[in-house]
């Protein structure tokens, strides 16, 4: 508030202040300035005999915030677990296509799928911490890939809770159980234990959909932060959070990519009739 | 919640942003202030290039009224503001029309000078041009400071310039008046500064919008149809 | 206020009352068994009056009778004309007593029924005593005096305070004694028995070198030294326990010699007071759960038969669970799910429902002679033509009621691993963990109740097992536990006994029924309470895994 006081009661501020500056500021970004993390080409997705994704062309930009958006069953949610291998676990779920994480096709065979999820962390709807303490939770991904020394165990957990930003709400009682926690600050904990592994990009399914309000703010602040160290791409229900925290929004419906575009542009003019009616709620 | 503890948002992008918008505000305030100095200056002393400068520079004003109503459509658009934050946008995108406005009142006024330089000076009205025209540059930089500080008072003693403002136009276009029935040559030359009156008159009307607006933005309260009376009351209660 | 029927019925108010009618059955039953088995069983270690009367017997003539009261029956005048009785015309029931006589030696029979009306100057002299004997039941009588070898050291009134004086240095030397025979010879015992099997095992090796034989003769030399060394003192101990004994009248009027070697406990019932009694039916409790029975099982305590059922259990839920789990989690996690998959689930649901004995059968056919008599051949070579593991023992005992209760385990942890939450193995998968680390890691964990809760119903079936049990390794009385301090201390080998059978073997093979029935249902109160504690244990344990791993419920 000071600042902007001194700024006013001084003289008044002449025809030399250079506006093009602010208007710089304000201009949007486009996909084709930022650098490519993710690339998808002609992803098609058969759930047995029934096709649920036809054909996907995307890129994931790198250290920004990707926000997939779509009516239930649009395949949203489908698509984000193509990019770290997770439909493997369903058994009649069949890709064509290719993802490509820095030039290397995720689907080529003789691919280490669990390598391929240290890389690709994945935080899922509702918080799924594992009934052990909150310290043991942050270091389960370092446990298991054998770093057992308490040393780095200590400064990683440390990192990953501050980087979650609960560090300061859990660092008297690491040893508690991560169950006693709130449902917001076990979301947090499952981030913390996602970012612990050091994974290049960050999935996040829906993270705040079983929270409150308030904790759901903290997650997108959460997010907002993140994204300067991790590639991040969420898929939500909630048009508004894809608004608050994506810088890019795409717009899926039936398995189609409809729109993808900048979040400003997407929320303000969308190209298509079909995202224009989803976003301002006339779809149906 | 009032309007001046937006600074605690969970979501400090928000905060940014709203704080962005603010401060660009106050930077066209800035502009349009200094347009209507600049602008009667010019016609005070006749200097025709410094008239050129505020037609110019005028156009800074509208490029940044665009930006402005950009940033809140999507301030809109992506935070669904509520409450004292929807009353910060809502108030800045009218407040930020009425800079505009002054804006293309003080190119009126720079208009207004060259055309004078080109027919001849006024031989009257400068003196109250001078005069009125330091009424309402300060009357815009206190709403401009009351926006800044969210200073409800400050607003009001804006909106009671007005007045006196209005009472120095009609005496000045009644002198003018006077005038001009006395000499009818100069009725060309007198009616351009009578123009420049009125929009000076203008320019003040648009001080007082923003003053209203601002107390709209911290009391969540219409007075833009309330008399003084009824607003200093209202300001009271709710105290 | 009158209510129809109707609306009665409407507002479904017969059924709350059904359904706490039910309820309520039930609970009277639980409470009721419970009730009976206690009752019948813990009374019968309180110390009854022994009650005097005169009894005029059918030849007229009067004679005493000593003992305590028992039970009261009314029978039909007709049936005592038929067996020899005159009863007076005109009376068609007669009441009689079963009076516990004792002195099996001296009278022949332990009880005996009394015509309730040919008891005459019922009382009740402080004097009578009652001794529990290692042979021939309880004495009852008088104390006339009491002999250090052929003298009389103390006779009347002070004869009682110097016998139990000399009582309890008697009941001493026995501990010694038993001590001596039981623990030292025979660990010796078992010490050179190990020896003959070693040598024998050398030899059918064809290793019989003189060095080793050197070796297993220098240690059956200290044995036998140790052996000759015990005896010594055995034979010192048997002279000074048998140096005093006691004369005694019983109701007949007999005087008998009774040695205080014999002797377990001695009192006076009719001149105990309320805190004295409250102590002997303690001692009498403490002796029952913690001592070896005597006497064809019908006194003494059961301790071998706890002893045996908890350790069998035991072994059993060691054997079960990891069979059972990792059987569920094949099933569940790594099969693929389908008709195959169906039809093992529905054949191990049905194992569930075969009769026990047929496991018994499966037992002693399968796993004693042929796996058991295998096992001999190819291990116990030495110890042949006795067999070692070719006969019923503890192990197959356990590994017998193990399949039997293996069904339960593997659906209750099938159900528990299919409680586990999708989202948390994903949450694992997630991070870079292959399939097995999410397992071991965090399902398994997570469904540890739920296997608890499957040993839990897997000790309440296998505890209260009695049928296939008598085919595999449960005996009447086992010379030793199967848990001791001589090596290798748990032995799969031997045969046990077990509560189930013990109330068998007590209530219907015992050749003393009237004295054996008290103790039938004092066997079945602790097979209950230790079947009950078994389950608390497990459920203990149970709850404290469920608090640390309590489900993710959102």
């Amino acid at each position: 508030m000071s600042e902007m006081t001194s700024s006013s009661a001084g003289e008044p501020r002449g025809h030399a202040i250079d506006i093009s500056a602010i208007e710089r500021a304000a201009e949007d970004r486009t996909l084709d300035d930022e650098t490519v993390a993710l690339t998808v080409k002609d992803l098609k997705l058969y759930y047995g005999e029934k096709e649920a994704l036809h054909g996907i062309d995307m890129v994931i930009p790198q250290k920004r915030v990707t926000a997939f958006i779509g009516p239930s069953g649009c395949g949203k949610s489908t698509l984000l677990r193509c990019f770290n291998r997770m439909n493997d676990l369903v058994d009649s779920c069949r890709i064509e296509g290719e993802i490509r994480l820095e030039n290397m096709n995720i689907y080529q065979k003789g691919i280490d799928v669990a390598d391929l999820r240290r890389r690709v962390g994945m935080v899922f709807q509702k918080p799924n911490p594992f009934p052990k303490s909150i310290y043991e939770n942050v270091a389960y991904g370092l446990r298991i890939q054998g770093i057992n020394k308490k040393r780095v165990l200590d400064e990683t957990v440390e990192w990953a809770l501050k980087s979650a930003a609960l560090w300061e709400e859990v660092k008297d009682r690491l040893n508690d159980s991560a169950l006693g926690l709130s449902g917001g600050q076990q979301q947090r904990l499952v981030i913390a234990r996602t970012v612990a592994v050091k994974p290049e990009v960050l999935l996040l399914d829906e993270p705040a959909s079983a929270l409150d309000p308030l904790s759901t703010l903290k997650i997108e602040e959460l997010i907002h932060t993140l994204k300067n160290e991790y590639t991040i791409v969420i898929v939500t229900h909630n048009m508004q959070q894809a608004a608050r925290v994506s810088d890019y929004t795409a717009f899926m419906y039936m398995g189609d990519l409809i729109e993808f575009g900048s979040t400003n542009q997407l929320f303000t003019n969308p190209a298509s009739k079909q995202t224009e009616d989803y976003i301002t709620g006339r779809y149906g | 919640m009032s309007a001046n503890s937006n600074g605690n948002h969970i979501s400090q992008q928000f905060d940014t942003e709203l704080q962005e918008v603010k401060d660009h505000v106050l930077v066209m305030g800035g502009m349009a202030e200094k347009l209507v100095i600049d602008s009667a200056q010019a016609l005070v002393n006749g200097d025709t290039s410094l008239a050129e400068t505020v037609r110019e520079a005028e156009q800074n004003v509208d490029r940044l009224q665009v930006t402005i109503d950009e940033e809140c459509t999507r301030v809109i658009a992506k935070r669904q503001p509520t409450a004292s934050d929807l009353r910060l946008i809502v108030a800045v995108t009218k407040i930020v029309g009425d800079l505009e406005r002054i804006g293309d009142e003080a190119e009126k006024i720079a208009k207004i000078t060259q055309q004078l330089a080109e027919e001849g000076q006024s031989p009257r009205g400068y003196i109250e041009v001078r005069h009125i025209s330091q009424h309402v540059s300060k009357m815009l930089h206190d709403a401009l400071d009351a926006f800044a500080r969210l200073d409800t008072d400050m607003a009001l003693a804006v909106m009671r310039e007005d007045k006196s403002v209005d009472a120095e136009y009609k005496t000045a276009t009644r002198s003018l008046m006077t005038f001009m029935m006395e000499d009818t040559r100069n009725i060309s030359s007198v009616l351009n500064v009578m123009w420049v009156l009125r929009a000076l008159e203008r320019i003040g009307d648009h001080a007082r919008n923003i003053s209203e607006h601002i107390i709209y933005m911290v009391k969540g309260k219409d007075v833009r149809h309330a008399s003084l009376q009824e607003t200093k009351e209202i300001l009271e209660d709710n105290k | 206020m009158r209510i129809s029927v109707r609306e009665w019925t409407a507002k479904g108010d017969p059924y709350v009352w059904m359904n706490a009618g039910a309820v309520a059955v039930s609970l009277v039953m639980v409470i009721g068994l419970l009730a009976l088995i206690a009752g019948r069983g813990l009374a019968h270690f309180w110390p009854h009056a022994i009650l005097e009367a005169d009894y005029l017997n059918q030849d007229g003539k009067s004679m005493l009778l000593i003992g305590e009261q028992v039970e009261v029956e009314s029978v039909p005048a007709d049936q005592l004309r038929s067996g020899g009785v005159e009863v007076p015309p005109g009376v068609n029931f007669m009441d009689r007593w079963l009076i516990k006589t004792g002195n099996r030696d001296v009278l022949g029979a332990d009880f005996r029924w009394f015509l309730a009306d040919n008891i005459r100057n019922i009382r009740y002299p402080e004097g009578l005593m009652t001794l529990e004997r290692r042979e021939w039941g309880d004495f009852k009588g008088y104390l006339l005096e009491v002999k250090e070898g052929d003298t009389t050291v103390a006779s009347g009134e002070a004869a009682w305070d110097e016998f139990l004086v000399r009582l309890d240095r008697a009941l001493d030397l026995y501990d010694q004694i038993h001590s001596i025979e039981k623990t030292e010879i025979g660990s010796i015992n078992y010490t050179i028995e190990r020896m003959r099997l070693r040598e024998r095992k050398l030899e059918l090796e064809g290793e019989k070198t003189p060095q080793a034989m050197a070796d297993i003769e220098a240690i059956r030399a200290e044995e036998n030294a140790k052996y000759e060394n015990l005896q010594q003192d055995l034979i010192d101990l048997y002279a000074q326990i048998n140096r005093d004994k006691i004369v005694a009248r019983a109701m007949n009027g007999d005087e008998v010699e009774i040695e205080l070697s014999k002797i377990v406990r001695a009192f006076r019932p009719n001149a105990m007071g309320i805190g004295d009694k409250i102590g002997h039916y303690f001692s009498k409790i403490w002796e029952f759960v913690s001592d070896e029975p005597r006497e064809a099982n019908t006194e003494g305590g059961i301790f071998p038969a706890i002893y045996g059922t908890v350790l069998m259990v035991i072994v059993m839920s060691v054997l079960v669970t990891p069979l059972g789990v990792v059987a569920a989690v094949y099933l569940r996690e790594y099969a693929t799910q389908g008709t195959l998959t169906r039809i093992i689930r529905i054949a191990v649901n049905n194992l569930a429902g075969v009769p026990s004995i047929v496991y018994g059968v499966f037992g002693l056919g399968f796993f004693i002679y042929f796996l058991g008599a295998n096992i001999d051949d190819a291990f116990y070579q030495e110890a042949l033509p006795s067999p070692t593991f070719g006969t019923p023992g503890l192990m197959w005992a356990s590994i017998t009621l193990a399949i039997l209760t293996l069904p339960v385990v593997i659906v209750a942890t099938e159900e528990g691993l299919a409680r586990i939450p999708r989202s948390v193995r994903e949450g694992s998968l997630a991070l870079g963990a292959t399939k097995a680390e999410t397992l071991w890691r965090v399902v398994i964990p997570m469904a540890s109740p739920a296997m608890m809760t499957g040993v839990i119903l897997a000790i309440a079936r296998a505890a209260g097992e009695v049928a296939p049990l008598m085919l595999v390794g449960v005996v009447k009385l086992a010379p030793s536990l199967p848990l001791d301090g001589n090596y290798p201390y748990l032995h799969l080998d031997q045969k046990f006994m077990h509560l189930g059978f013990h109330i068998y073997d007590v209530g219907f093979q015992s050749p003393n029924v009237e004295a054996a029935r008290p103790l039938v249902y004092a066997t079945a109160l602790l097979l209950v309470i230790v079947i009950a504690l078994l389950n608390l244990f497990a459920v203990g344990i149970r709850n404290h895994l469920r608090e640390k791993y309590k489900a993710l419920e959102m």
